[in-house]
């Protein structure tokens, strides 16, 4: 293929989008429409997830110490805590500490606590786990061993809520992926029915490239071309309504999340493939190219 | 003409081929030289279309060869069409325009195909649409034009690569009297310039008053060629054959009931 030819292509692609304006503007804010619930979708699950994350992030692990301990113990505990296999810190908190914690907890009914005559508060650490390692087997293993240690006397990480909140999530997870899955085949298939339409209408022009001799990358360059940039422009549409869509709800959600700007243009490319291989496989299967 | 080398540039050879429904071509053999005219005459359904569709190669004969220059029916591949295609002119009774284009686009794209230069593109096609009187209407679109221009326009892209042959299958199939006289007249003028033709129609009466070859199919055989025929005979001759093929057609059926029983 030489220069010229490379160019009488391009032109080729120029001219169908140029001539067309109307059926390639109804076909980009078709395809467009769909992508943005794809989008929309993956925001949403990107949202979910740094939600989960978040909360389980502030998952502390309460090692509760027993009275009376001689300050050598209790640094043997902290040394101890820090070299357990998936525990990122340990502070300590010592019954006063807590005690007034626990003061502005109860606020204006502080007043409760005027009756104490000594703090019934143990010390205690706060143990904070690494990521990846936040499954409630793992914190079920590490009280079990921790609460056998001497001057331990008791592990505490909300068990039951942390269980419920795991199934939740995984839940969740999973009812996400169903429909992730369905809305990005129904997505493909819209955008590959639109794009096959669009070689469809130019039957004529590409049985008369075929009748004077045009190779098939002749005829079928300039189509590949145009589904790729087809799929390109219905991308930047959805992105751009995403953002809209964005900006107005981050005023009533604040905290939302955002894509990453790799990822988006991750999926730009995505679509200008989406509709290359569309338009590709629309020729091959109807024309017989 | 006659000082010409007489060379065979498109040739049929014991061509047969099923046209499904109990009609077939059988056994065709026809030759045309450089620079003749043929009319290929049959009645609607006779295969004349199935015949010029094989030659340009959009279709294979069941049997026999046809050969166009230098390409061979039997060893022609995908990817050797297109060469193939750009030896010869196709005209069609439906124009096959593209809408979209205008009159210089569409034919300048049969240029393009084959990687003509730009500047080369423009001066011939301003030559072939003033050989066919359109080069006033080389910005119009094709729907803006009649039914004749729009042939006129057709038969300027089938030509410009300048091919050894052009086939042209009902090309005043659409079209009225005078209208069909102009495209004719444009027929014979581009085959007085040294492209052969070869031009089918159902239209007998009309091929007649010209005195070029013709070639009767009949019965999905070569019946006559080469050879003046009346008009009154040819009447005669093709109810005859509208009769023979329904008695073939019977024949078929109980040949086939036999071979059931």
């Amino acid at each position: 293929m030489n220069l010229r030819t490379a160019k009488y292509m391009i032109d080729e692609m120029m001219v169908n989008l140029g001539r067309r304006k109307g059926s390639n503007a109804i076909a980009v804010i078709i395809m467009g429409l769909s992508l943005l619930i794809l989008v929309v979708f993956m925001m949403v699950t990107l949202n979910l997830a740094s939600l989960i994350d978040k909360t389980s992030d502030e998952m502390r692990l309460f090692v509760y110490l027993d009275d009376g301990l001689k300050q050598e113990e209790v640094q043997k505990i902290q040394r101890k805590l820090l070299g357990l296999r998936g525990i990122k810190e340990v502070s300590f908190i010592s019954k006063d500490e807590a005690l007034t914690e626990f003061r502005e907890i109860l606020g204006e009914e502080s007043d409760l606590l005027a009756e104490l005559v000594e703090n019934p508060l143990p010390d205690a650490f706060r143990a904070k786990p690494k990521r990846g390692y936040i499954t409630s087997e793992f914190l079920a293993s590490i009280a079990a061993e921790t609460e056998k240690w001497e001057g331990v006397e008791e592990v505490r990480y909300g068990k039951k809520w942390f269980e419920r909140g795991e199934r939740l999530a995984k839940g969740i997870y999973i009812i996400d992926l169903a429909l992730g899955l369905i809305i990005f085949l129904s997505v493909i298939f819209v955008i590959y029915n639109t794009v096959r339409l669009t070689v469809l209408h130019r039957r004529t022009t590409i049985d008369v490239m075929k009748l004077v001799g045009a190779t098939n990358a002749f005829i079928r360059v300039p189509f590949i071309l145009e589904g790729a940039l087809q799929g390109i422009a219905a991308s930047l549409l959805a992105i751009a309504l995403l953002v809209a869509i964005y900006t107005f709800s981050a005023r009533y959600l604040p905290g939302l999340v955002f894509m990453r700007h790799d990822a988006l243009a991750g999926f730009v490319v995505f679509c200008a493939i989406l509709g290359a291989v569309g338009s590709f496989s629309a020729m091959r299967r109807f024309l017989k190219l | 003409m006659s000082q010409r080398e007489q060379r065979i540039i498109a040739g049929i050879y014991h061509l047969s081929k099923d046209l499904g429904r109990h009609f077939s071509l059988t056994d065709i053999n026809l030759q045309v030289t450089n620079g003749e005219f043929v009319f290929l005459v049959g009645p609607s359904g006779a295969g004349k279309s199935t015949l010029l569709r094989m030659m340009y190669m959009d279709d294979r004969p069941d049997s026999g060869q046809i050969v166009i220059g230098n390409f061979v029916s039997t060893r022609i591949t995908r990817k050797t069409i297109p060469g193939l295609r750009r030896k010869i002119g196709i005209v069609f009774q439906d124009f096959r325009l593209i809408e979209d284009r205008t009159v210089f686009e569409n034919i300048a794209l049969a240029m393009k195909v084959v990687g003509t230069p730009m500047s080369e593109i423009k001066q011939r096609v301003t030559k072939i649409l003033t050989h066919v009187g359109l080069y006033h209407k080389r910005h119009d679109f094709p729907r803006a034009l009649s039914g004749g221009e729009q042939q006129r326009v057709a038969i300027a892209r089938a030509v410009v690569n300048r091919p050894a042959i052009l086939l042209a299958d009902e090309p005043t199939g659409n079209l009225d009297a005078v209208a069909t006289r102009n495209v004719l007249e444009l027929l014979f003028k581009i085959n007085a310039g040294g492209t052969a033709v070869l031009m089918a129609t159902h239209d007998i009466e009309m091929v007649q008053s010209f005195g070029q070859r013709i070639i009767y199919l009949e019965n999905g055989r070569v019946a006559r060629d080469r050879e003046m025929i009346f008009v009154g005979d040819v009447r005669d001759r093709m109810e005859e054959s509208r009769v023979s093929r329904r008695a073939d057609q019977l024949s078929e059926h109980d040949i086939r009931d036999e071979e059931k029983e």
